[in-house]
C-alpha cells in the first residue's frame, strides 16, 4: 500500500515520539478473520498533540493499543522512541510503559483503594522512585486538583477523576501519553476542561499526546488528526477545527 | 429457572468444586466414621456371638467394684471346687473352669509383645477341654497337653515371628517362664480378639501362673438339650453361695459387645468432631463463595428481576443452586466416606487392633445422617447470600456493577456477636467447672458458640486487624505491599469470612498444643519434684500387670545399688470411693521417698497399716491410728489402721494412699511391680549403676530402665503421639480453609479485573502483581491465625484450669510452637495465593481495560 501522506510536514525537523511501520493486526482466522489494522505506517511527533479518528471499527483503538505496547502486532513494527516493541518481552514492555509512557483511559482509570496523590505517583511508586517533586507539584497545579489529593476516586467527580488520570500520565515525564477516549464518559463541560488541561500539558510543559476520539470537538484540540478507515490511514488534518473535523467525518458515511 | 441454574453451575465448574470440597470432606469424614463404626460393630458382634455360641451360662464372683482408670469390674476368683459341685445342678451337660489374667509374651527378638500400658491387653488363660466352651480354634499345631506347653494367638505369632515348635518366654506371676509353643489359635475369623495378645496354658498351669492355685476366673456351662439358657441360670442361682452370680451366655456376649462399643466410642467421638470441624469450615467457604458470586451477579439478578422474576424466584434460584451443590457434594462425600472407612480400618489394623475381616457395612442411616448434614450446612450457609440476591432491584440491570457491600458490621451485629460469644464462654465454663450432665455436649456447644461469636464479630475486627497486620508491608514492599494491605481492608466482610474458616482449624491447633504442652509441663514438674532415687524401671505392664517382684530384690543386692523397691498398684474401695493404692517395701521406701510425714512413718507400715495423704485424711476425718474399713477385690471387707499421714503427695509412691508390701500381699492374690525405684550406692556414678541395673533388667523383658531425663521423655511420648494424630486431622481442616482463601482471592480478582488492568498498563510488573495478591493472602491468613490463636489459647487456658484436679497444674504457653504456627500460616497464605495470582498475572491487559 502506498503511503499517500507524508507524516512529517516538510521543512520542519522534528523528533518522532512513536511510530509504526506497515502495522498489521488480524483478529480471528478464516471466515471470521478481521483485519483491524491493514498496513498502517504513521509517525507521532514529539511535543505535539495528535488525535486518531475514525468511525467505529476503523481500528483507531487497536492502533493506539499496539503503538502503546498494550497489544502486539500481527506483522509490521511499532516503536516508542527508538524501542522496537516487537523485540520486548512482557516484563520489558511493562517497564517501558511504566517509565516512558503515560495512559489515560475512557473510564476506571484510577485504583479505587488509593488516594488521588497516590494514584498520580503510582507508576513512580511501582518503579520505586521518588520522582521530580517540583514537576509533580506543577502538574497538580496545572490540573487544578490540589484540593483533592487526599480523596479517593469514589469521592471525586468524573471530571476530577480524569484530571487525576492525566496528572498520573504526566507524573513520570513520559516520552508520550496515550489517551483512549479520555472524555468519552464526561459531560461536555467537564470534557472541555480535561481537554484544555491536556492542551496545556503540550503547550506549556512540552508533552506529547496521542489521543483516540470519535468526538470532533475533542479532536479539534489536537495539532493534527489522523483519520483511519477499515484499518488504513485515509486522511490527515493539521490545525483542525471542530467544523472541519465534523465535515470530514460525515464523508465516512458516504 | 432450573435451566438458568444448571447453566450457571456448569459455567462455574471449578468454583463449584472448590466450594463443594469442604462439604465433600466433611461428609466423607462423617460417613467414614459411621461406616467404620457400623462395620466394626457388625463384625465384632458376629465374632463375639459366634465364639460364645456354645456357652449357655457363666458363673463368676460378683463384681466388688469398678477398678480405677477403666481397668474394668474387679471380681475375686472362684474356687475350683465349685466346678464339680455345680456340674450336678439339673440341666448342666458340661462345665469347666476358665482362667484369664495378665500375661506377656516375648517375641523371637526378645522384646515383649504388645503395650498393655497404652494399647490392647496382653492376656493369659487356660485351654478349655470342653469344645463347646472353647472360643478358640487351632490354626496350627495342637492344644497344650503338658506344663511348659502353650498355644498363642495368630497375631502374636506373626508379630513376634513365633512358630509351632519355638521356645520362648512368658512374663507371668513370679519369675519369667520358658514355654514351648505347640499351637497357634484364631478367634473366630480374626487373628486375635481386638488386638490383644493371648497365651493359653493347660488349666493347672494357668491357675498357678495367671490366677491362683485352685482358683478360676469364672466357670462356663453347657446346657442339656431342651434346657434354655435362662432356665439353666435360674437353676444355678439357687445353688450359688453368697458372692457369686450366674448369667446367660447371651448376656456374656452382650457384655463383650458393649465393652467393645465403649472402647470404640472415644474413637468415634474423636472422628465425628473432625467431621463437624470440616463441615463448619465448609459452611464459611460456601457462605463466602455465594456472597461473592451474588455480588458479582448483581446485574444478572437485576436483569432477571427486570424481566419479571419475583424476589421469591431469585431467592429460590440461589437456594436451589445451594441444594444442587449440597447434593452433589454430599453424594461425592458419601462415596469418599466408604474409602475413608476402608482407610481408617486399614490404619487401625496397622496400629495393631487385629480387626476381623469382612465387608464394609453401609447403612441407610449413615447415608441419611451424613447426606443431610452436608446438605443442611450448604443450605444454611447460602441463606443469607440468597436473601441479598433477592433484594437486588430490577434497576441494577442498568447500573454499573458495584462490587459487594463493604460492611463493617452494624451496631446490632456487634451486640449479637458479643452476646453469642458471651453465651459460648458461659456454656464453656459451665461445662468445665460445674457438675452438669453431658459435660462434653455443653463444652462442645460452648466452643461452637465461641467460634460463631468471633466470626460474627469478625467483620468488625477485620479492618483494624488487617491494618495492623499489614502495617509493616508498605515499608517492606513499597506500593505493592501498600496495595495488598488496602485490598485486604477494602472488604472486611469478605476478609473476615475467609479468615474465620482458618480461625477454626488454627484455634483447635492452638488449643491442643497448649493442652499438650501444659500436660507435659505438669508431668515434668511432677517428675522434677518427685523423681525418687536415681533410676526407675518401668514394667510396661500398665495398671493390669507388671514385673516380677524378684527384680526389685535382685537389684537391691547389687553392689552399685543402695536400696531398691518395687511399687505395686491395685484398686480398693475406701471412704466410699474406689481408689488406687500402691505398695512399697517400707524399709527401702523410707530411704528413697521423701514423703514429708505429718504423723507416723513409712517404717511403721505393717501388715494392716496404710499411709494417707494429709488432705485426704483431713477430708475423711482420719488421724494417726484411725481404723478405716476397706473393700478389696480378693479379701473383701477388711480394716486398716492409719500408720502414716504424709504431707507431700507428689513425692510419695502414690498421691493419695499407699501401704507396705505385707499389707498388700495379704489382700491381693496377684502381685506385680508396676515400677521399681533404685537409689545408687554412695560413691558410684549414675552411669555405672545404670549399666549394672540394665544387666539385671534385660532378663525381665518389657521393662525400661530410665534415669530422670529418660523418664520424662518416656512420659511425654504418648502425649506427643496423640498430638501428631490430632495435628494430622486438623491439617486437613486448615487445608480446606486455605483453599477457601484461594477461592476468595480468585473471585476478588475477577471483580478487580479493571483496576488490575490499569495497574498493569501503567507499569505494574507481573511479579509485582503476584506479590500484591500474595501479600493480601498472607494478611487474610495471619488474621485467621491470630483470631484462632486467641480463641485457642483461651480454650487451652480454660481446660487446663478445669483439669487442675487431674494433675494438670501448669499452664504452659508454647511460644515457639505458636510462633511456628504463625509463620507456617503466613507461608500457607502465600501458597494459597499461588494459583489466583498466576491467573491474575496472565490477565490480558486489553480485555481488562477496554470497556464492554
Amino acid at each position: 500500500m502506498a503511503t499517500i501522506f507524508t507524516p512529517v510536514p516538510s521543512g520542519v525537523v522534528q523528533k518522532t515520539a512513536a511510530r509504526t511501520v506497515d502495522a498489521v493486526k488480524v483478529y480471528g482466522r478464516g471466515q471470521v478473520e478481521v483485519r483491524a489494522l491493514d498496513g498502517v505506517t504513521v509517525e507521532f511527533a514529539a511535543g505535539r498533540y495528535s488525535a486518531i479518528m475514525g468511525p467505529s471499527g476503523s481500528g483507531k483503538s487497536t492502533l493506539l493499543h499496539c503503538v502503546a505496547g498494550l497489544d502486539n502486532l500481527t506483522s509490521g513494527k511499532a516503536f516508542i522512541g527508538d524501542a522496537d516493541l516487537s523485540t520486548l518481552n512482557d516484563h520489558q514492555l511493562t517497564i517501558l510503559r511504566r517509565d516512558h509512557v503515560g495512559f489515560v483511559f475512557q473510564s476506571f482509570n484510577l485504583v479505587p483503594t488509593l488516594t488521588a496523590a497516590e494514584n498520580i505517583t503510582l507508576p513512580l511508586l511501582l518503579a520505586g522512585r521518588e520522582g521530580d517533586q517540583a514537576w509533580i507539584s506543577k502538574i497538580i497545579e496545572t490540573m487544578d486538583i490540589g484540593a483533592r489529593l487526599q480523596h479517593r476516586p469514589d469521592e471525586m467527580s468524573g471530571g476530577q477523576q480524569q484530571r487525576v488520570a492525566v496528572a498520573r500520565a504526566l507524573a513520570s515525564r513520559p516520552e508520550i501519553i496515550f489517551a483512549d477516549e479520555p472524555t468519552g464518559n464526561l459531560d461536555s463541560h467537564a470534557g472541555a476542561e480535561v481537554l484544555g488541561f491536556m492542551r496545556r500539558a503540550v503547550d506549556e510543559m512540552g508533552q506529547t499526546i496521542v489521543m483516540v476520539t470519535h468526538d470532533p470537538t475533542a479532536a479539534s484540540y489536537a495539532d493534527r488528526i489522523v483519520f483511519l478507515g477499515d484499518g488504513r490511514i485515509v486522511d490527515e488534518m493539521h490545525q483542525p477545527t471542530a467544523d472541519r473535523v465534523l465535515e470530514r467525518m460525515k464523508r465516512f458515511g458516504e | 429457572m432450573i435451566k438458568v441454574i444448571v447453566r450457571g453451575l456448569l459455567a462455574r465448574k471449578f468454583r463449584l468444586f472448590a466450594t463443594a470440597l469442604a462439604v465433600v470432606l466433611g461428609v466423607a469424614f462423617m460417613a467414614g466414621t459411621l461406616v467404620l463404626t457400623d462395620t466394626l460393630g457388625q463384625t465384632f458382634n458376629d465374632l463375639s456371638a459366634g465364639v460364645y455360641k456354645g456357652t449357655d451360662a457363666v458363673v463368676r464372683a460378683t463384681a466388688a467394684f469398678n477398678g480405677v482408670q477403666n481397668t474394668g469390674e474387679q471380681r475375686p476368683f472362684v474356687a475350683a471346687s465349685l466346678v464339680r459341685r455345680l456340674s450336678r445342678i439339673p440341666g448342666v451337660a458340661a462345665d469347666e473352669g476358665s482362667v484369664f489374667g495378665y500375661t506377656r509374651l516375648i517375641g523371637k527378638n526378645g522384646q515383649a509383645l504388645g503395650n498393655p500400658a497404652a494399647g490392647a491387653p496382653t492376656l493369659g488363660g487356660n485351654w478349655n477341654q470342653v469344645a463347646a466352651l472353647n472360643p478358640w480354634h487351632l490354626v496350627a499345631g495342637h492344644a497344650p497337653q503338658a506344663a511348659g506347653q502353650v498355644v498363642i494367638d495368630k497375631k502374636s505369632a506373626t508379630d513376634g515371628h513365633l512358630r509351632v515348635g519355638d521356645t520362648t518366654t512368658v512374663l507371668v506371676k513370679g519369675p519369667p517362664q520358658r514355654v514351648k509353643i505347640v499351637g497357634i489359635i484364631g478367634f473366630g475369623t480374626a487373628d486375635s480378639p481386638g488386638g490383644a495378645s493371648v497365651v493359653l496354658f493347660t488349666t493347672p498351669v494357668a491357675q498357678r501362673l495367671v490366677a491362683a492355685p485352685g482358683k478360676f476366673t469364672s466357670i462356663l456351662f453347657v446346657a442339656k438339650p431342651g434346657m434354655s439358657q435362662q432356665q439353666l441360670v435360674s437353676n444355678l442361682r439357687q445353688a450359688l453361695p453368697h458372692g457369686l452370680e450366674a448369667i446367660t451366655g447371651a448376656a456374656l456376649t452382650k457384655e463383650l459387645q458393649d465393652a467393645f462399643a465403649r472402647a470404640m466410642s472415644f474413637f468415634n467421638t474423636f472422628m465425628l468432631i473432625f467431621a463437624v470441624v470440616a463441615l463448619l469450615v465448609g459452611a464459611f467457604m460456601i457462605f463466602n463463595t455465594f456472597s461473592i458470586t451474588i455480588a458479582q451477579r448483581t446485574r444478572e439478578n437485576g436483569l432477571l428481576r427486570a424481566l419479571g422474576a419475583s424476589r421469591r424466584q431469585v431467592l429460590g434460584s440461589v437456594l436451589l443452586e445451594a441444594v444442587a451443590v449440597g447434593i452433589i457434594a454430599s453424594l461425592i462425600g458419601l462415596a469418599a466416606g466408604v474409602a475413608v472407612a476402608a482407610g481408617l480400618k486399614a490404619m487401625l489394623s496397622g496400629l495393631g487392633f487385629g480387626l476381623p475381616g469382612g465387608g464394609i457395612v453401609f447403612t441407610a442411616g449413615t447415608a441419611i445422617v451424613s447426606g443431610l448434614a452436608g446438605l443442611t450446612v450448604t443450605l444454611v450457609a447460602a441463606v443469607s447470600p440468597a436473601r441479598k440476591a433477592a433484594k437486588v432491584p430490577p434497576v441494577a440491570a442498568m447500573q454499573e456493577v458495584t462490587a459487594g457491600s463493604t460492611g463493617y458490621g452494624s451496631k446490632e451485629r456487634v451486640m449479637v456477636g458479643t452476646a453469642i460469644l458471651a453465651l459460648g464462654v458461659a456454656a464453656l465454663f459451665t461445662g468445665l467447672f460445674t457438675s452438669v450432665a453431658s459435660k462434653v455436649l455443653v463444652v462442645g456447644a460452648g466452643a461452637l458458640l465461641v467460634f460463631f461469636g468471633v466470626s460474627v464479630l469478625g467483620r468488625t475486627v477485620s479492618l483494624p486487624l488487617s491494618r495492623a497486620i499489614g502495617a509493616p508491608l508498605p515499608w517492606l514492599r513499597g506500593v505493592t505491599g501498600k496495595l495488598a494491605r488496602l485490598n485486604a481492608m477494602r472488604n472486611p466482610k469478605r476478609t473476615a469470612a475467609s479468615a474465620s474458616a482458618l480461625m477454626i482449624g488454627v484455634g483447635l491447633v492452638g488449643f491442643i498444643t497448649i493442652l499438650a504442652s501444659s500436660t507435659t509441663a505438669s508431668v515434668n514438674r511432677t517428675i522434677d519434684s518427685t523423681f525418687a532415687g536415681d533410676i526407675v524401671i518401668d514394667s510396661g505392664g500398665g495398671l493390669m500387670g507388671g514385673v516380677d517382684p524378684n527384680l526389685a530384690r535382685q537389684l537391691g543386692k547389687l553392689p552399685q545399688v543402695s536400696v531398691a523397691t518395687g511399687v505395686a498398684v491395685g484398686s480398693m474401695q475406701i471412704l466410699g470411693k474406689v481408689e488406687q493404692v500402691s505398695a512399697v517395701d517400707p524399709a527401702a521406701a523410707s530411704k528413697i521417698f521423701d514423703v514429708s510425714p505429718v504423723q507416723g512413718s513409712i517404717a511403721g507400715l505393717g501388715r494392716d497399716g496404710i499411709a494417707v495423704y494429709k488432705d485426704v485424711a483431713a477430708a475423711g476425718h482420719l488421724t494417726l491410728g484411725s481404723i478405716v474399713p476397706v473393700l478389696f477385690r480378693d479379701t473383701g471387707r477388711q480394716t486398716l489402721r492409719v500408720a502414716l499421714i504424709y504431707g507431700d503427695a507428689t513425692a510419695a509412691p502414690a498421691p493419695r494412699f499407699f501401704m507396705g508390701n505385707q499389707a498388700f500381699d495379704a489382700n491381693f492374690s496377684v502381685r506385680y511391680d508396676s515400677q521399681v525405684f533404685v537409689e545408687k550406692a554412695p560413691g558410684v556414678s549414675t552411669a555405672a549403676t545404670l549399666t549394672a541395673v540394665r544387666a539385671v533388667a534385660t532378663r525381665y523383658s518389657g521393662t525400661t530402665v530410665m534415669d530422670q531425663a529418660a523418664y520424662k521423655a518416656e512420659r511425654a511420648k504418648p502425649i506427643q503421639q496423640l498430638l501428631m494424630l490430632v495435628y494430622a486431622m486438623l491439617a486437613l481442616a486448615i487445608l480446606i480453609a486455605l483453599l477457601g482463601i484461594g477461592n476468595t482471592l480468585a473471585l476478588s480478582i475477577v471483580e478487580r479485573t479493571r483496576e488490575l488492568g490499569v495497574m498493569r498498563a501503567v507499569g505494574m510488573t507481573r511479579h509485582q502483581l503476584r506479590a500484591m495478591i500474595r501479600w493480601e493472602s498472607v494478611i487474610i491468613a495471619l488474621q485467621g491465625t491470630l483470631l484462632g490463636l486467641i480463641v485457642g489459647v483461651f480454650f487451652g487456658w480454660a481446660l487446663v484450669l478445669a483439669m487442675k484436679d487431674q494433675g494438670v497444674n501448669v499452664f504452659s504457653l508454647p511460644v515457639l510452637t505458636l510462633v511456628i504456627v504463625v509463620v507456617l500460616a503466613g507461608l500457607a497464605g502465600a501458597a494459597a495465593a499461588i494459583w489466583p495470582s498466576r491467573r491474575a498475572a496472565k490477565l490480558n491487559i486489553l480485555h481488562a481495560i477496554v470497556s464492554e
